[in-house]
């Protein structure tokens, strides 16, 4: 009838109508469902859950492996509990991870500095790691009646104390470059005393005896000249008994509160007094 | 989606019979490349460490005990030793005292990791403290100076003593500009107005002098 003809255009427009919104929504879901899983995960693969698992299979897998498969009947519990107590430590990081960054990133995302789908993949993060957590717990609870509620907290404490270790180990390594260069420094600054011990040494045993009473009254005579040079001294001192007695063969070494003497900035001081024993400047000065 | 959970990467791993040690079977070794391997190496060696330490535990159902209560024990035998290295180092044989602080400080850090990380702190600044106070005695400034750092770095604050042992080392091997450093920060944790505060200070101007001495003579 011609009622049926007329009915049919709206009918038509209605199916198409539907048809085409029902594809769009169906594409638009589509395309929506492959960027969340293109996303890429928040954390790097979780090491420890994997390990936790793979011990978890292991027994199936064990009898494919010759000889080895009628012995070992089972991964013993303990190891498996080990690997939890590892897989909630991981845990434990990576929730403080993301409890650390969560203001950052809202404030970020706030003022446009980053994407949506970074918050996006921050938010799958956040339940992944919830229902982490919750699994570690049903999986504790499930060995030892009760251990759920304390897991986390022994986790968290091996974390820290981790940290703790850790930083301690770096301190001490660092001991021994400490050390040496210490030594070096040791051993630069005594090399400096006993230079200038042997510029000192030099003048006293080259000379002849009749000269070396010379050498002494060159020194006391510079004695009282020391005033005025004094800025000429040089930092590095050193220290010898040897001024007061010059014939003297013993030379002795350095002593803190003995009587100072020093030799001049010459390049070689030890030459010089052993060419002309009174040109040979020496200071003498009382330290301390 | 929803299986997300449920998904991992499985491992090939090998569990030794007779230790219980669990390692990456070596046929499979060339599938990993080798940071993959050495991360999966050193993860199976901590995990097989804390299997010992879980075995070793007198509890039959082998797991940690909660952080608190802590066993007394090895409190006791830390506080035993230090006592031991405190009588040594007043009789003035600092190299004996030094030798039972490695003791004891060997103990405390063996302490297992589930056990509360304030008391292993708290023991460890002080023990590692003491031991810069000895070779401090013995003249050994480098060893000084690192057990200070230590001390500081598990205890920062009430910890004046450290702070002092530490900017004295560095005083004493003439690294006058580190020496500042150290005992500013030393300054500004323990406030000015606590003792140990002045003696920092006190330290601090002597540092100051320094600086002053070397950069005149330099």
């Amino acid at each position: 009838m011609v009622d049926w003809i007329t009915l049919a255009v709206p009918f038509a427009y209605l199916s198409v109508l539907i048809g085409s919104l029902a594809t769009f929504s169906s594409l638009y879901r589509k395309r929506k469902a492959r960027k969340a899983t293109s996303l890429e995960p928040w954390f790097p693969p979780h090491l420890q859950r994997d390990i936790y698992f793979s011990l978890m299979h292991l027994d199936p897998a064990a009898p494919k492996e010759k000889g080895s498969g009628e012995k070992e009947k089972k991964v013993p519990e303990s190891v498996l509990k080990a690997a939890l107590l590892r897989r909630a430590t991981e845990d434990i990081k990576r929730v403080m991870a993301l409890r650390s960054q969560k203001q950052a990133l809202a404030m970020l995302l706030q003022r446009g500095s980053v994407g949506d789908d970074l918050w996006q993949r921050f938010l799958r993060a956040e339940k992944e790691m919830e229902e982490e957590v919750r699994d570690v717990v049903t999986e504790a609870n499930a060995y030892v009646a009760g251990w759920g509620q304390t897991i986390f907290q022994s986790a968290n404490e091996m974390v820290n104390n981790a940290l703790i270790r850790e930083r301690i180990e770096k301190h001490q390594k660092k001991a021994d470059e400490e050390k040496e260069w210490w030594e070096k420094k040791k051993a630069s600054i005594q090399e400096g005393f006993m230079k200038e011990l042997d510029a000192e040494k030099g003048g006293p045993t080259t000379t002849s005896p009749a000269a070396a009473p010379a050498v002494a009254a060159a020194v006391v005579g510079a004695e009282a000249k020391t005033v005025e040079p004094a800025t000429t001294t040089t930092t590095t001192t050193t220290t010898t008994t040897t001024t007061t007695a010059p014939p003297a063969p013993t030379v002795t070494e350095s002593d803190e509160d003995a009587v100072l003497v020093e030799a001049d900035d010459q390049p070689t001081p030890a030459a010089a007094a052993q060419k002309s024993p009174v040109g040979g400047k020496k200071k003498k000065k009382g330290k301390k | 989606m929803a299986s997300s959970i449920d998904l991992f990467n499985q491992y090939p791993l090998v569990l030794d019979p007779s230790s219980k040690a669990i390692s990456l079977s070596p046929s499979s070794r060339n599938s990993y490349t080798a940071p993959q391997t050495a991360a999966l190496t050193t993860e199976l060696t901590s995990l097989n460490a804390l299997h010992r330490t879980l075995i070793s535990l007198d509890n039959p159902s082998s797991i940690p005990p909660p952080p608190l209560p802590i066993n007394p024990k090895r409190s006791a035998q830390i506080t035993k030793l230090r006592d031991t290295a405190n009588t040594a180092f007043r009789k003035n044989n600092h190299a004996e005292a030094a030798r039972l602080y490695t003791f004891a400080l060997e103990m405390a850090i063996s302490r297992p990791g589930w056990e509360p990380v304030t008391l292993a702190r708290d023991e460890l600044a002080g023990l590692y403290a003491n031991r810069a106070q000895a070779y401090l005695a013995m003249r050994d400034w480098v060893s000084g100076l690192v057990d200070a750092r230590c001390s500081v770095e598990c205890k920062p604050t009430a910890n004046a003593k450290a702070w002092w042992r530490g900017g004295r080392c560095l005083v004493e091997m003439g690294r006058w500009e580190e020496a500042k450093v150290f005992v500013g920060r030393g300054v500004e944790i323990e406030g000015k107005e606590s003792e140990g505060g002045k003696e920092l200070i006190a330290l601090l101007a002597e540092v100051e002098e320094g600086i002053k001495r070397s950069s005149a003579s330099a």
